[in-house]
Order: structure tokens, then sequence, then C-alpha cells
């Protein structure tokens, strides 16, 4: 037995090597993560079992892995009709008429339940949970909230925009105020004149503006000052400001700076102005966000409150695995080691430089006893646990001993805490109790550290039931990162990060400007946040939604009607009656297309891969498209057919092309269209399910209808945001796992939140233990 | 107080690619090819100078130096007095902007909304300043470069940027900010030195940490474990390595807790004094400047018995006595700090090579203006001392009312660094300043 595991599990790790092989550009997890109804033994397959041994096995192997003559490893998600068929046209090589009929069913059948479908991939290469460590994602964010703790968090309501203060003179002298009021951005041109001709006197004056800024994504935001005169710019600190121009100097107008800004939290912003003597005043505030264009701060992303400063750590990290599909710490490498080292350093540094902030001190109170309370808090914060006696002697006491200050002692201790394998890794000790609990429930949730209301459930034993889990998961669903988290998510499901730099032929597409091609990314994404932040968060919405959020540009470009008199975005009903949800936004058309022509592979492998869930491998050839003017008589669904023809091409690009067609009636920018090249398009598709039936359609909205409906489009979900969430396989979870939860999310109205509260109640119950690892390593003796 | 952004910036981004073991200094790298090192430290003292009791009566090299140069008496053969030497830039800003923003580039000032007691308003400098231009020159060739290239020393310089306060340009529009927080200082040059030595002490608990729990966890959980430990050993072994070169560093040692105020002008003056004469024994810069508090400087000299500010007095007429008797202590003050730096680098041995630390260190003492009362720009009371630069010392030289852009020029040729002109080239015609060597 134990010889046989030994082999089997050779034989399986040759098959995740192969995996990892083909795991460009996306991974084929989809594929392993997908069971298929199990077929039981029948005298069909114990026939196939004799055919593929004569026939098969001397170029794929015993279980399909491949050898050298065919070192391709088999597997995928066909259907059984599907395998079948292909076995009849093209096995065995060279004389595909010797397995047809009924011998290829029985092969494929035999094939499916021992190794080719998901179920069968799973159980040679058993999918277990893992000790991971945290992604960068989540040590930024647990960074981030070990200093919220310790300050305070600001409440995110409806009101946006900034408070401003305008002042008489170049000061901004309290005695010299002439009102208050709120601005909803920064975008003034005074020119000769001044704000208030009766108590302002056009020569000199001031503005501040004050509140914070709410980030949309995590990254780079790189903050712009427009102004002929002096202005100072504070983002997230107000020790130094991010753009000093207080003092204006020859002709600079534009004054820049950049922050990293973490996705869902508010940072303190501040913005001084003066005019002194100058002929003309002019204020704007933009911000460039990343992956856009300069944009003027946009009111949404303002807010008239203060917030407190936020521990953003910017040591750069190299980028977590993500071979599986979605961001995982199961590595770790000398770069991420000396990354986490700077990392710890740069959070000790911070903390030691804010440090009256952090122990609030009242007045009289011995600092040397704060600060060794306060790294007790800090390590059982991060280690997201109680400290033992023994932990509180290494990482606290001992600490403050041997250093020469008590300062030094706060970031020994500091570094010791951040540098622990308690802190950088996920429940490390494997002791699956409530703390442990806490933390996987948080970490899916809103992927950062738990916090106190989370410790003290856990302290309190109140972390037993599903129930209790459930109530904690909703109540941080709530959470304003968690909102975030799930918009992240949804990118990722649409793969959005493909989709940057969209360029197109200024000839055929003029107005397709880098600014437009921004528009359409905060089209979608706002599209994208009205949903998932509406009471049903209903999941088909996104694929049926009949509204699209635009700005005058993006309304002129695509032909709406613009109703407004301002020009920022506003939800607006477009064509509703050819358009539905996501798949017919603009951004996914124009991004999932070519600099002149639509593609119906692009858009195909889209809608299979990334919504529908099916395994896709890369083509076996590099192809080059055949350039439209090489083929001026076809229209593109003919030239793209002729083209993936080949038998080699077809067995894959029958699914894809079939699907991606029925987008046929958008153009390269996603504008509609119902000829091309003075021929009528033809917008028909079909897709064939896993259960073998055909589902035809025709056009954008029968397409975003069949999507809708489809289990295949939940299950994929589902596995999906669970991965986004859990950052474990989901079929170590049970093979109903997925099963459960789309059923789930099918009977709960389709609600995205609910979803994952579920998601993070099992991640909660079940994770990475010293004792689950007991478990598998069992199994496998066993079987 | 240090801020994120500028720890990063220290950490220089290697905090991912060369962490806290590289950027040691890089002093055995020039000690190999035994070339002599050249420093050069501009010192700024503010509102003119008493011109009687500063300019000796003499001409050449028999000269007797007057009451404010007296503390460089001992020194006197390692002095040059250039007198005549005017900073001719017009344009924005009031003498004292001027006088300050034009010092070190010899160009003129923006225009821009910074408005003096006269003239237009200003802005920064319109061009690089000469202590910037020449770091450059040594930054961009191995045998000098060094770990910063330049240190900005300051003392009690307010807390404010303007023209006022910026001698030191990197380029147009790009003030450099003087450090006068002598704390700060010994961060951003010992810093790392310090955070390797809490680093060494904190990895072994984190080592310990990681095999502990390891012992519990099997299979390839346990390996994952395992490598990091192997990581964290290697950063280990590499820091005990950078330790021991690092024996070789002189660490200076601050008085703790000296607070920001003007009775502690003294004591910062010297505990910056002491920070400057370490950082060149470890050759972590060639060139710095020292810029005791800024253009229109008012600190109120109580250590001297001077209760009233210094630019306050400055504007006293010639015929006040007693406002000048006081200036003069003023200025005698500053130039016993002068001698005070001197003497530290006089004493100092070049390290690796020849003489004292002064043998290869120009110190060129300037100030915005002349005068005080008149604000004039000419005749800026310029005094050299040390051995840097190959100049002649021991001379009290007069110049015809030359622009100091020559002087300006005349520095960085000294260095091997041969502009054909420096700042506003109209002030350049007659090339470098003669008579120096």
């Amino acid at each position: 037995m134990r010889i046989d595991f030994c082999r089997i599990t050779r034989t399986a790790v040759a098959i995740s090597t192969a995996l990892l092989l083909f795991a460009v550009p996306q991974s084929p997890a989809a594929v392993l993560d997908e069971p298929q109804q199990p077929s039981g033994d029948t005298p069909l397959t114990a026939r196939g079992q004799q055919i593929y041994q004569e026939r098969c096995i001397s170029c794929h192997g015993v279980n399909g892995q491949g050898t050298p003559q065919a070192p391709a490893p088999i597997f995928g998600d066909r259907s059984l009709a599907d395998l079948a068929d292909l076995i009849t046209r093209t096995m065995p090589e060279g004389s595909p008429e010797d397995c047809v009929g009924d011998d290829a069913v029985a092969v494929a059948e035999w094939m499916q339940a021992a190794f080719y479908s998901p179920e069968a991939q799973a159980r040679l290469n058993p999918p277990r949970l893992e000790l991971t460590r945290l992604t960068v994602q989540q040590y930024r964010n647990a960074a981030a909230d070990l200093g919220v703790e310790f300050r305070w968090r600001q409440a995110i309501d409806a009101e946006r925009g900034l408070n401003a203060e305008y002042f008489a003179g170049r000061g901004l002298r309290r005695d010299k105020r002439v009102f208050q009021r709120q601005d909803p951005m920064v975008d003034f041109q005074f020119g000769a004149f001044s704000p208030d001709g009766e108590k302002i006197e056009e020569e000199a004056f001031a503005i501040s503006w004050d509140g914070s800024v709410l980030a949309r994504e995590s990254g780079w935001y790189e903050f712009v000052v427009r102004t002929e005169n002096a202005a100072r710019l504070y983002v997230n600190g107000r020790s130094t400001p991010l753009i000093d121009a207080w003092v204006r100097s020859g002709a600079d107008t534009e004054f820049r700076g950049s922050r990293y800004l973490l996705a869902g939290r508010l940072y303190p912003l501040r913005l001084e102005w003066f005019k002194f003597r100058e002929p003309t005043a002019s204020v704007q505030l933009y911000w460039k966000p990343p992956g856009g264009v300069d944009e003027l701060l946009p009111a949404r992303h303002l807010i008239p409150k203060n917030s407190p400063e936020v521990l953003v750590v910017e040591t750069p990290f190299p980028p977590d695995d993500r071979s599986a599909g979605y961001e995982r710490g199961i590595s770790v490498s000398k770069e991420w080691d000396e990354a986490a080292t700077g990392a710890a350093i740069e959070v000790a540094d911070r903390v030691l430089a804010g440090l009256k902030d952090f122990l609030k001190l009242r007045d009289g109170e011995d600092s040397a006893k704060r600060m060794r309370e306060f790294a007790g808090q800090f390590a059982e914060r991060a280690f997201r646990r109680p400290l033992t006696e023994e932990l509180r002697q290494r990482h606290v006491d001992e600490q403050f001993a041997a250093a020469k200050s008590p300062e030094d002692g706060l970031r020994r201790s500091l570094l010791v805490t951040l540098l622990s394998p308690r802190f950088l890794y996920r429940e490390v000790e494997g002791l699956d109790d409530q703390y442990d609990r806490a933390s996987r429930l948080s970490f899916a949730v809103v992927n950062s550290i738990p916090d106190a209301a989370l410790r003290e459930a856990a302290a309190a034993g109140q972390l037993q039931t599903e129930q209790q889990l459930r109530e904690q998961a909703w109540r941080l669903v709530n959470d304003p990162r968690a909102k975030s988290r799930l918009l992240e998510f949804l990118r990722s499901w649409l793969n959005l990060e493909r989709l940057q730099d969209l360029d197109k032929n200024d000839e055929h597409y003029p107005g397709f400007t880098p600014q437009l091609a921004a528009d359409l990314r905060t089209s979608l994404e706002l599209t994208l946040a009205e949903i998932v932040n509406s009471e049903q968060a209903d999941f088909r919405s996104l694929l049926l939604a009949d509204r699209t959020w635009m700005n005058r540009r993006m309304a002129e470009f695509y032909g709406v009607s613009w109703p407004e008199s301002g020009s920022d975005f506003v939800p607006l009903s477009f064509e509703p009656e050819r358009r539905a949800g996501v798949i017919s936004h603009p951004l996914l058309l124009s991004g999932l297309a070519y600099m002149d022509t639509s593609s119906p592979i692009h858009r195909g492998v889209f809608l299979t891969r990334a919504v529908l869930g099916r395994g896709i491998k890369p083509p076996p050839v590099a192809v080059a498209p055949t350039a439209p003017e090489l083929a001026p008589e076809l229209t593109t669904r003919e030239r793209v057919a002729v083209q993936t023809s080949p038998e080699l091409c077809a067995s894959c690009h029958r699914m894809i092309n079939s699907a991606g067609f029925a987008l046929e009636n958008f153009d390269a920018v996603g504008r509609f269209r119902d000829r091309e090249r003075d021929r009528a398009i033809d917008a028909t598709g079909q897709y064939e399910q896993r259960n073998g039936q055909l589902v035809r359609f025709n056009g954008a909205r029968e397409l975003a209808g069949f999507l809708a409906r489809s289990e295949e489009t939940r299950r994929s979900f589902v596995r999906q945001l669970f991965h986004h969430q859990v950052q474990q396989p989901i079929l170590a979870y049970g093979p109903e796992t997925i099963q459960r939860l789309s059923d789930l999310l099918e009977q709960g109205d389709f609600n995205i939140r609910r979803l994952q509260v579920e998601i993070a109640v099992i991640s909660a119950l079940r994770g990475w233990s010293t004792k689950s690892e007991q478990t598998v390593a069992d199994r496998s003796e066993t079987r | 107080m240090q801020t994120r952004r500028d720890f990063i910036r220290k950490l220089g981004l290697s905090a991912a690619a060369l962490p806290f073991v590289s950027n040691l200094s890089t002093f055995a790298a020039a000690e190999a090819r035994n070339v002599r090192k050249q420093r050069l430290v501009v010192l700024f003292s503010p509102n003119g100078t008493v011109p009687w009791d500063f300019w000796p009566d003499e001409e050449g090299e028999n000269f007797t130096l007057k009451r404010i140069m007296e503390p460089l008496n001992d020194f006197q053969d390692r002095l040059l007095v250039l007198k005549g030497v005017c900073d001719k830039v017009r344009g924005d800003g009031d003498n004292h902007m001027r006088g300050m923003g034009c010092l070190l580039t010899g160009i003129e000032l923006y225009p821009g909304n910074i408005q003096g007691g006269s003239d237009t308003p200003a802005g920064w400098a319109s061009g690089i300043s000469i202590d910037q231009e020449i770091a450059r020159f040594l930054q961009s060739r191995e045998e000098t470069r060094t770990r910063f290239g330049s240190l900005e020393f300051g003392v009690m310089v307010p807390d404010r940027a303007d023209t006022w306060t910026r001698m030191s340009y990197l380029g147009p529009n790009k003030p450099v900010a003087p450090i006068d927080d002598p704390y700060q200082m010994f961060r951003r040059l010992y810093g790392q030195v310090q955070q390797r030595e809490v680093l060494t002490g904190v990895l072994d608990v984190v080592r310990e940490d990681l095999q502990k729990i390891s012992r519990v966890i099997s299979g390839a959980d346990r390996q994952l474990l395992e490598e990091h430990a192997e990581f964290v050993r290697g950063m280990e072994q590499q820091l005990r390595s950078a330790k021991d070169v690092e024996a070789t560093h002189v660490l200076p040692v601050l008085e703790p807790g000296i607070r920001e105020e003007n009775d502690s002008i003294p004591t910062i003056t010297k505990m910056q004094m002491e920070l400057l004469v370490n950082s060149f024994v470890n050759d972590f810069a060639r060139v710095a400047t020292f810029q005791i508090t800024n253009s229109v400087g008012q600190p109120k000299m109580r250590w001297l018995g001077i209760d009233e500010g210094h630019h306050e007095l400055s504007h006293e007429p010639n015929e006040n006595k007693e406002a000048h008797e006081k200036l003069t202590k003023i200025n005698t003050w500053y130039c016993e700090q002068l001698a005070f730096l001197v003497r530290r680098l006089a004493e100092t041995p070049e390290p690796g090579g020849e003489g004292s630390l002064l043998d290869n260190t120009l110190i060129v003492w300037g100030n915005e203006l002349g005068q005080g009362n008149s604000h004039t720009l000419d005749n800026i009371p310029f005094l050299m001392v040390g051995n840097g630069l190959n100049f002649r010392m021991g001379r009290s030289l007069v110049y015809p009312k030359v622009p100091h852009n020559r002087l300006l020029l005349a520095l960085a040729h000294g260095f091997g660094h041969h502009l054909e002109s420096f700042g506003n080239s109209g002030f350049c015609k007659d090339g470098v300043l003669t008579g120096l060597v």
C-alpha cells in the first residue's frame, strides 16, 4: 500500500509540474476544481479500460500523465460526448478509424472516471489545506489595521466633498477667516477676481480644504496640484507635505507627488493655497489613480471629515504566487524575507515616530511602563491571540531588558513581533481554536487581522456555533474594506488588469483617447460598485443590469443623449434592447478586441473561461491572427471561422468562437453595429454545456440571459470567489462545497454578500491545522 | 522628525534589493587608490559683518588679524582673506533674499510670491549651487564617490522653507533643506548601523521561534518554515560580517535631550560640528554646508550678554557704537565656531592618508551681506581656511570689486572640475578668480 501511495504521489507531482508549465496565461486549476457526475464501474468502463490499456497507454501513460511520445497530460472538463467525439475523430493518431462509435464512448467513459475528469484528478492529487504566509496585500492590510487599532476609525457616510475655509490675505489666519463652506471638489478659476467681491480683496487671499480621500483600489496614486499661485498638499500625514509649492517660483504651475494607498480606507487630506499679487488665481486638485490618467479628484472620493493617518507599508515586496489563479502565500524567498525585514523596520520606525499618538499617554503616566504594555498589545493583535507567559517573556520582557532605552526596547519588541512566524503566517501553530477561527473569518471577509469585537468574541468563546460565526461575518461584510475587497474580486473575475492601456486606431475610432479609456474603467467600476453596494447585491445584475454609469464624454462617444447639465458620471439607460450587464460593457468589449476589429476569440475565451469556468489549454501552436486586409471579402466572424478550422484548433475553438460570436454586434470600441463591410452581422452563437446540452443564443442579451441562469456560471463564480477569499483550494473543503454554495447563492436571492458570509463561515470552521495535515496523510496511507 | 518617505529614501529602496548590509561607506575603495581626498565646507552666518573689525588693514602675507578673526590666530598661515568679492546678481527679491539665494548659485532668483522688505517678490534661485555642483562632480567619478556626496548641516534654521532659509540648490527651483536637528543628522548618518544592531539582536529570537513551530508541523508545510529559517540565518550572517566591517567606524556620542531653542545654539553648533568631523573621518561625504540660522537670522546671543536679536542690531547705523560693539562680539562668536571646527579638523589625522583632515579640507566662511545696515552685497566677508584646494594660504587679498561667481568657479577648478562659467555667465567673463594659487 505504501509503495503504491508513493508511486501515485510521484505521478501527482509529475502532473502538477506539467500543470505549472501549462499555467500560462491562466492556470488550468479551474479544471481541477469542477468535479463532474461520477461514473461507476460498468461493463462499458471495463471495456474502455481494456481498450485504453491496449491502444492508448503506450503514448499517454497509465493515468494519462503523458510519455515522451505524447508528453502533454490528459485532463479536462469536456463532456463525455465531446470527449468521445474527439477520440473518434483523432485517436489513435494516424488511424482514428480504429476507435470509433461505442469503443470511443467506452474509452472516454473510463478515462473520465480514471483520470480525465476534475474529480478523478482531485482523487489522484488530493487537494489539501496548506500552511500559507500572509500575502503581500494581507501584510499591508494587517500593518494598517495594527495602526488603526491604536488610533481610531472614521466611518464613511454618504457626505462627499471637502470642508473649505476662505481667508482674506495670504495667511491662513483664523481671525482673517471670511467664510466656510463645502466644496465638492477643488476646481477653481478665479481669474483676476476674488471669491467674494465684498469681503475678500483680490490682491491676496487664501483657502484651505480639509477632509479625507477614499482610495478605489490599492496602489500608487499620484496627486497633482495645478495653480499659478502657491499651494501645499498633505495626504496621509501632516508632518511633511506631499507637495510643497508654498514658495511660488518661476513658471511652474503643476506639482506632483505620489502616495501608496490601500483600498477601502480613508486618508486625511488637506490642501492649503494662497494668492499673492499674481495677476490671476486658480487652483485644481487632480489625481492619477493606478492605471488611470490625470483627472480632477472627483467628489465621490472626497469626504468632508477628518480621519487618522493610516500606517501604509511602502516597502516593495516580490509578487505572490498566482499559478492557481489566485494570490497565495505558499512560498518564501530571499527577496521576500528581505522585504519582510525592510517592512518590519518601516513599521517600527513609523510607530516610534508617531509614538505619542499610539501610546495615548495620560498626564503623569510612566511612559516606559506604557511602552511595554503597548508592545504586548501590539504582539497580541499581530499574532491574533493572547500572549502566553513564555511568549510575553521572549517577545516583550527580554527585548526591553536587552535595550539601552525604553524606545529601543519597543523597537526590538516590534521587530521581533513583525518578523515572527506568528505574524507572518496564517494560523501557524495550527491550534484550530476560536482565535484561529476569528483570524480565518476576518481574513476571509476583510483580508486582514481580526478587530477588537472578533478578538473579544474569541476570548469569550462566542465563535463556537455556525450562527455565531455567521453573525460576525455579517457584521464585517458591511465594512468598507469588505466592499472594496469584493470589487477587487470582480476586477479579477473580469480580468480587468489585462485590459490596461487600451489603444485604438485613431483613424477609425477618433475620440477614443486615453481619457475615454479611463472613463470606461471608471464607468465599469461605478456600475459594479452600485450593484455590490445595493441592498440586494444581486449576482444576476452583474450580467443583466441595464444601466451604465457614464460621464458626458463617454455618453457623447457612444451616442447616448446627455440629460444632465454637469459632466460627471451618472447612471444612464444604455441601449437596453441590445445590451445587458458587464459582458456588453464598452470596457470589456473594447478590451477584448484589436485596434481595428472585434475579436470573437478573446471575447469567447473570456466568456467560457472566466464566466463559465471552462479550463482552456493554451493553443498547441502559436498562430498570428489573419490580418483583415488579407481577407477583405470576409467578415470578422468568417475570417475567424476559417482561421480556426483546422482540427488542431477547432477542438477548442468550436466552443470559444461560438460563444464569442454572440457579441459580434459590437465593434472594436464596443459600439453597436448591425453591419460590417455592408454585410449583415450574424450574432448567433451556441454553447455545449458540461452536461452535454446545447444552448443557442442570438446577440448579447440572449447570451447574458443564458449566463445569468447557468449553473456553470454560478459554480465558476462561487469557486473563484472562494479562492479569492480563502486562498485555499475549495476541493479541500469537500467535493460538495461548490455545489452547496452554488445552491445557496441561487436560493438566497443571488445575494453576493450572503455568499461572502457563507464562504467566510466555511473557512472559519475549517482551516489548516497540524491536525488537518495528519488527516490527509492518514487518508493516503489507508488508500 | 523623520518621515516615512525620508526613511524609505534613506534605505534607498534597497530595503528589498540590498538591505542593511551594502551601502556601507566606500572608504575602503578610496583608500586602496591612495588618491588625496579633497573636501569643501561652506560655513554661513547672517546679516553682514562689521567691516572695520573684520578686514585686515594690510594686503599680502604680512597682516594682522582684527578682533573678529582673532580666534583664528593660531591658524593665520592657513587663512586666505578675500576682500572686494561682490555678489553682483540683481533681479527679483530683496538683498537678504538674493544674498542668500545667489551666494552659492551666482544666478538670479525666479519671480515669485515671497515679498521681502523691499524690491519685487521672488521665488527660488534659478540654478544649482556650487556645493551641489561639486558634489555631483565628485559623485560622478568612482574614485571620489561617497555614500552621501554632500551633507547639509544647519543650526536653528527656522522651520519654514523660503528664500531666506535655503542657500544650497540641487538645481533651478530645487532648494535643499539643511538638517538642523543633530539627532536627525545622527540618524541619517548612522541609522542603518543602529538598525543593523537592533536586527542582529532580534533575529536569533525569530529563528528560534521558527524552529520551535517547525517541530510540530510535518511535510511540505514544515519545509516552508525551514526554508524561511534558512533565509533568516543568511541575513544574520550578513549582518554579522557587516558589523565586522563597521567596527572600524567611529560613532560619535551625542549629549542627549538638547532641545532646539535659541539658548542651545552653542551646544547644537558643537554637536553638529562633531558630526561633521565624524562624517569626514568615515568619508560619508566630501562636501558640506553649515548654515548657522538663516539670512535675516535673529539669534539672541544671551550667552554673550546680548539680549537683542542679531538682525535687529545689524540695522543700526555705524554711529551707534554700542550696537556695533555687540555686532563685533556676535561676529567674533561666529568666528570662534569656525575656529573650533578648524581646530577639530587640524587635530584629526586623515584616515589612511597623510597629515590632518584640515590639510585636505577647505572651509569657506560667507555671509548674505557685506554689512547689515547698508544691506550691501559688495565686499561679502569671505574667509577661507585650510589646505584642501592647493590655494596659497596665509594671505590677505584685495580685489577690485569682482563678481563672486569667479570665486565659485575657482572652487570648482580647485576640485579639478573645469567649468567655463557658473551661475550667470555674464559674471564669469574674466574667468576663474586669479591670485589664489
